[in-house]
C-alpha cells in the first residue's frame, strides 16, 4: 500500500515496493500507461502524447513459473522474470508498449511480449549499434515513424513545441537525479546505495512530474537527515546489468562498504545525459539515446590502441571514481547477459590500469542466489583493506 | 560397396565431397596470405554483406565462427574453452566465441599459431570484421579480442526492423539506405587501412557469382520438399560452408551446381536420404558439431531431417527491387534475408507469427511430422524462439517437438544416450499428431 501521507524517502520506498499499485493509481486518475523496456525508448515522445511511461522490470521475489513455457532457462533471467509477471497479469494496466532494440534478447522479448500480451498500442524502434552519422539519420527516420504511429493512436499531432517542453521536463528530472547522486560524494554518503536504487525504481513507476516532486522531497530530507549511512572503509562503484532489487546492495552495505556510485541502467546510466534542445527536437533525442547512453550494447569505434579504446569505452567510470572518491568497483551481471559478459575482462584491465581493486559477481536474479555472494564480497572488502 | 564397409543409415550426397576441400582451402589461404604479408581479416558470418567487399580489396577472410565448429568436431575445443574461462570470460558466452578467445590467448602466449591447432590454425589478423546481425556476440566477441590483437575492428551494421514495422511505409527504404551508407564507410575504412582503392568492377563480378550461388543453393533446398526427402541435414551442414564463407568464389558455384544436379536426380528417381523415410523432421537451430553421429542413429529409425538451421539458409530470389549501385545491391540482398520470411508469409496469407515465422512456413511446405529442437547452453540467439516455435507449431499445425539440450562446442553438456532414449516416445507422439492432422484433413 502507498500511504497518501507518505513523503520523501518513505514515499520512494513505498512506491518502489508497490509499483504496480502506483501504476494502477495513475490509471484510476485517468492516465494512460505505456510500458517500455530498458533505457533506450525515448520517453519524451511518450509523455508528449500524455502517456505515463512505466518501465517493465522483473521481480526477484517471484519464482518464474509461467514464462518457462516460452523462454528457455538460458535466456536473460531478468527478461524471463518480466515476461512471467506479464503472463501473471501483473502488468495488465498497460495501454501500450514501446520496444526498442537494446540487445538481442531484449529485441526478441519485445516481439514476444507483443504476441502474448497485446495492447492497444505497440511499436518497436530499431536502435543502431554504431555511432556514425548515418546511424543518427537512420534512428531519426525510425523516430519519425514512431511519431507518426503515436499521433495516429493519440488522434492529434505532436507539435515541436510540445516535444521541446517534454524534453525540458525530462531534463529537469535528470538534473534532480544528478543532484541526488551528489549527496553521496561526501564521506560518509548521505544516502545509501540501497535507498538510491529504491528511488530510481520509484521514478520509473510514476509520472515524470510526480517523480520530480518526489526527488525534491527526498533531496531536502536527505540533506537534513541525521541517520544516514555510517562511514566505511570501502567506497564502491557498482557496475553492470539491470539491478531492480536492493538485496545485493544491502548485502554489500551490510559489510564494510558503501555503494556511493553506480553505472547500472536502474541508476545513473538511465538518467545521466540530458537531451540537447535542438531546432528539430528529434535530432537531440536521436543523439542522446544513441551516443550519450553508456551501455555496452553500443559499439564504440576502435582506435589506434587497446589502451585508448578502454579510455573511450570506460573513461567515464574513471571520472565517476574520481568525483565520488571511489576506492573499489564491484562489477555485477545477471547470468546469461552477453553484452555485459564480454565486457568483463576489458573493464577489469581498465580498472586494474587505474589502480582500482575490482570484483566480478554473476547472479541468477533471485533472492536466494545472493547468499553465496556474501563470502566473495566479504573477502574482496578484506583484501581492499589489506592492500 | 567395398567389402566390409557398412552401409550408413544416411545416404550421403557424393557431391558433398567437392565442398569440404573448399573450406580447408579457406584456412590454407589465410595462413598463406599471412606468410606472404598480405592482409587477413577475421570475419563473422555476415550474410553475404562484407565478404565480397573484402575479396574485392584482396583481403583474405578467415572465419573464427566456422573454426569453432572445426575445433568442436575434432575435439580440440575443450582446451580453448578452458583458456577462455581462465582469462575471465563468463562461461555462458557463445561457445564459438570462447573457443576463439581461448585460441587467441594461446596464440599470443606462444607467439605463433598454437601447436596442434586444427587444419593449420588461423593466421593473425590485419583487421577484424564483426557484425551486429542477429546476435550480440558477433560484435562483442571481436571487441573483446582487442585484448589480444591490436588491430581495428569494423562492425557491419544490420538493421532489425520489427515484424510489424517492416510493413510500415519507409522502414525498408530507411534500412537499405542506412546499410548502403555504412558499407560506403566500410569501403573508405579499408581504403585508408590498406592504402589502395576499391576495384568496383571486381566487386560487381564477385556479386554476380555470389548471387548465382545463392540462387542455385536456394533451388536445391526447394527440391528437398520432395517425398522422400533427397538430402539430409548432415549434408546441408557439410555443404553450407562455401555459401556462407565463399559465395563469391567460382569453385563454390561449380560445386553447388553439382549438388543441385545430384539432388535433382534423386528427386526424379524417388531416392531418399534415408532408406525408409518414416518421419520427416526439422532441426532447429545449430547442431552439436561434436556428436553428429547422433543423426545416423536417428536415421536408422527412419527419421529424415529434411530441413534445418534457418539462419544458415540462402534467401529466396530477391524481391526488394534493384539498383546498379553495388553497395545498395548488397544491402538489399542482406536485408532480404532477414525480412523475406514475413513478407512471403503475408503474400501467401499464412498467419504472421513473428520469430516462429520461417519454421511455420517450413512445417507447411516441407510436410513435417516433427521438430527436433536443440537449445544451446551458450547461444541465446539460436535458442530464444525455440519455445515459441514449439507452441506455434503444436497449436497451429499439430506438429510436435522434441527438445534435446546441448551446445555447439562444449560436448560435456550433450547427453546423446538420454536423447536417444526419448526417440520411441516421440515417435508415438508424431504418430498421434499424424492422426490428428488426418482428421483435420491436413
Amino acid at each position: 500500500m502507498i500511504q497518501a501521507s507518505a513523503k520523501g524517502l518513505d514515499h520512494a520506498r513505498q512506491v518502489c515496493r508497490n509499483r504496480e499499485a502506483a501504476a494502477r493509481q495513475s490509471k484510476a486518475e485517468g492516465r494512460k500507461l505505456m510500458g517500455y523496456l530498458c533505457s533506450y525508448p525515448p520517453l519524451e515522445m511518450i509523455t508528449a502524447v500524455d502517456f505515463v511511461p512505466f518501465r517493465l522490470l522483473g521481480d526477484v521475489a517471484e519464482p518464474v513459473t509461467r514464462a518457462d513455457a516460452y523462454l528457455a532457462s538460458i535466456i536473460c533471467p531478468f527478461l524471463r522474470s518480466a515476461l512471467d509477471l506479464g503472463l501473471k497479469e501483473r502488468y495488465d494496466f498497460l495501454d501500450g508498449f514501446l520496444g526498442t532494440h537494446v540487445c538481442d534478447c531484449g529485441e526478441k522479448f519485445c516481439h514476444l511480449w507483443n504476441y502474448y500480451l497485446p495492447s492497444q498500442y505497440h511499436h518497436f524502434i530499431d536502435i543502431p549499434h554504431l555511432v556514425h552519422e548515418a546511424s543518427f539519420d537512420f534512428l531519426k527516420g525510425g523516430l519519425e515513424l514512431f511519431q507518426s504511429t503515436l499521433e495516429d493512436y493519440a488522434g492529434w499531432p505532436m507539435s515541436r513545441e510540445r516535444l521541446k517542453d517534454e524534453i525540458r521536463a525530462h531534463n529537469q528530472q535528470r538534473a534532480l537525479v544528478r543532484e541526488l547522486y551528489e549527496l553521496r560524494q561526501v564521506d560518509p554518503p548521505l544516502l545509501s546505495g540501497a535507498e538510491n536504487l529504491e528511488i530510481m525504481v520509484a521514478l520509473m513507476s510514476i509520472p515524470i512530474e510526480d517523480g520530480c516532486e518526489l526527488l525534491r522531497e527526498v533531496i531536502a530530507e536527505v540533506k537534513e537527515r541525521q541517520d544516514g549511512p555510517q562511514k566505511k572503509a570501502a567506497r564502491l562503484l557498482l557496475w553492470g546489468s539491470p539491478l531492480t532489487d536492493a538485496g545485493l546492495i544491502e548485502l554489500i552495505e551490510g559489510l564494510d562498504g558503501n555503494v556511493v556510485m553506480d553505472d547500472i541502467c536502474i541508476g545513473s546510466r538511465h538518467f545521466w545525459p540530458d537531451v540537447e534542445l535542438t531546432e528539430d527536437p528529434l535530432d537531440g533525442i536521436a543523439r542522446r539515446y544513441l551516443a550519450e547512453l553508456k551501455c555496452p550494447r553500443t559499439f564504440r569505434e576502435t582506435t589506434e590502441s587497446y589502451a585508448k579504446d578502454q579510455e573511450v569505452r570506460f573513461g567515464y567510470l574513471g571520472d565517476y571514481a574520481r568525483d565520488w572518491s571511489v576506492n573499489g568497483v564491484i562489477m555485477q551481471s545477471v547470468r546469461y547477459c552477453d553484452t555485459h559478459g564480454y565486457e568483463v575482462p576489458a573493464l577489469k584491465d581498465y580498472l586494474d590500469g587505474i589502480g582500482l581493486p575490482n570484483l566480478y559477481l554473476e547472479h541468477e536474479y533471485t533472492m536466494i542466489a545472493l547468499a553465496p555472494l556474501r563470502t566473495r564480497v566479504q573477502a574482496f572488502l578484506e583484501m581492499m583493506e589489506c592492500s | 560397396m567395398i567389402a566390409g564397409q557398412q552401409k550408413r543409415a544416411v545416404n550421403r550426397l557424393e557431391s558433398r565431397k567437392l565442398m569440404r576441400p573448399l573450406v580447408d582451402k579457406m584456412y590454407i589461404e589465410g595462413v598463406q596470405a599471412a606468410l606472404e604479408g598480405k592482409p587477413v581479416a577475421w570475419c563473422m558470418f555476415n550474410w553475404w554483406k562484407g565478404d565480397p567487399i573484402l575479396r574485392a580489396m584482396e583481403v583474405t577472410p578467415v572465419y573464427p565462427e566456422n573454426y569453432g565448429t572445426v575445433c568442436a568436431a575434432v575435439g580440440a575445443a575443450q582446451e580453448y574453452l578452458g583458456i577462455s574461462d581462465a582469462e575471465g570470460f563468463p562461461t555462458h558466452l557463445c561457445g564459438y566465441g570462447r573457443n576463439c578467445l581461448g585460441y587467441a590467448a594461446k596464440m599470443v602466449d606462444e607467439g605463433q599459431v598454437p601447436s596442434q591447432a586444427p587444419i593449420g590454425g588461423m593466421a593473425k589478423p590485419t583487421l577484424m570484421m564483426g557484425s551486429s546481425g542477429l546476435c550480440d556476440a558477433r560484435y562483442k566477441w571481436f571487441q573483446a579480442l582487442r585484448r589480444y590483437w591490436d588491430v581495428p575492428v569494423w562492425v557491419l551494421e544490420f538493421p532489425h526492423p520489427g515484424p510489424n514495422e517492416i510493413f510500415l511505409e519507409g522502414t525498408i527504404d530507411n534500412s537499405v539506405r542506412y546499410m548502403a551508407a555504412e558499407l560506403k564507410e566500410f569501403v573508405n575504412f579499408l581504403e585508408r587501412l590498406l592504402g589502395k582503392k576499391m576495384d568496383w568492377d571486381r566487386l560487381r563480378e564477385l556479386l554476380n557469382n555470389q548471387e548465382q550461388v545463392l540462387q542455385v543453393w536456394w533451388e536445391t533446398n526447394e527440391l528437398r520438399k520432395a517425398i522422400p526427402g533427397p538430402m539430409h541435414a548432415r549434408d546441408f551442414w557439410t555443404i553450407m560452408a562455401p555459401c556462407l564463407y565463399g559465395a563469391t568464389e567460382k569453385e563454390s558455384l561449380e560445386g553447388y551446381k553439382r549438388v543441385f544436379q545430384e539432388v535433382r536426380a534423386r528427386v526424379d528417381a524417388g531416392i531418399g536420404a534415408v532408406a525408409q523415410e518414416r518421419y520427416r523432421l526439422m532441426f532447429a537451430e545449430l547442431p552439436p558439431w561434436h556428436s553428429l553421429g547422433f543423426f545416423d542413429k536417428l536415421a536408422e529409425r527412419g527419421w529424415n531431417f529434411v530441413i534445418e538451421s534457418m539462419g544458415y539458409h540462402p534467401p529466396p530470389p530477391l524481391e526488394l527491387g534493384g539498383s546498379n549501385d553495388p553497395l545498395e545491391r548488397i544491402a538489399r540482398w542482406t536485408l532480404w534475408f532477414f525480412v523475406s520470411s514475413s513478407l512471403h508469409a503475408r503474400k501467401r496469407d499464412y498467419p504472421l507469427v513473428a520469430g516462429a515465422q520461417p519454421y511455420l512456413t517450413w512445417a507447411r511446405e516441407y510436410k513435417l511430422d516433427g521438430l527436433l529442437l536443440h537449445p544451446l547452453l551458450t547461444c541465446r540467439t539460436g535458442t530464444f524462439w525455440l519455445g515459441r516455435t514449439t507452441n506455434v507449431l503444436r497449436d497451429q499445425m499439430d506438429v510436435p517437438s522434441l527438445i534435446v539440450e546441448g551446445d555447439i562446442v562444449d560436448l560435456t553438456v550433450f547427453d546423446e544416450s538420454r536423447a536417444l532414449s526419448q526417440a520411441t516416445a516421440f515417435e508415438e507422439t508424431m504418430e498421434h499428431y499424424r492422426e490428428v492432422r488426418k482428421k483435420r484433413g491436413v
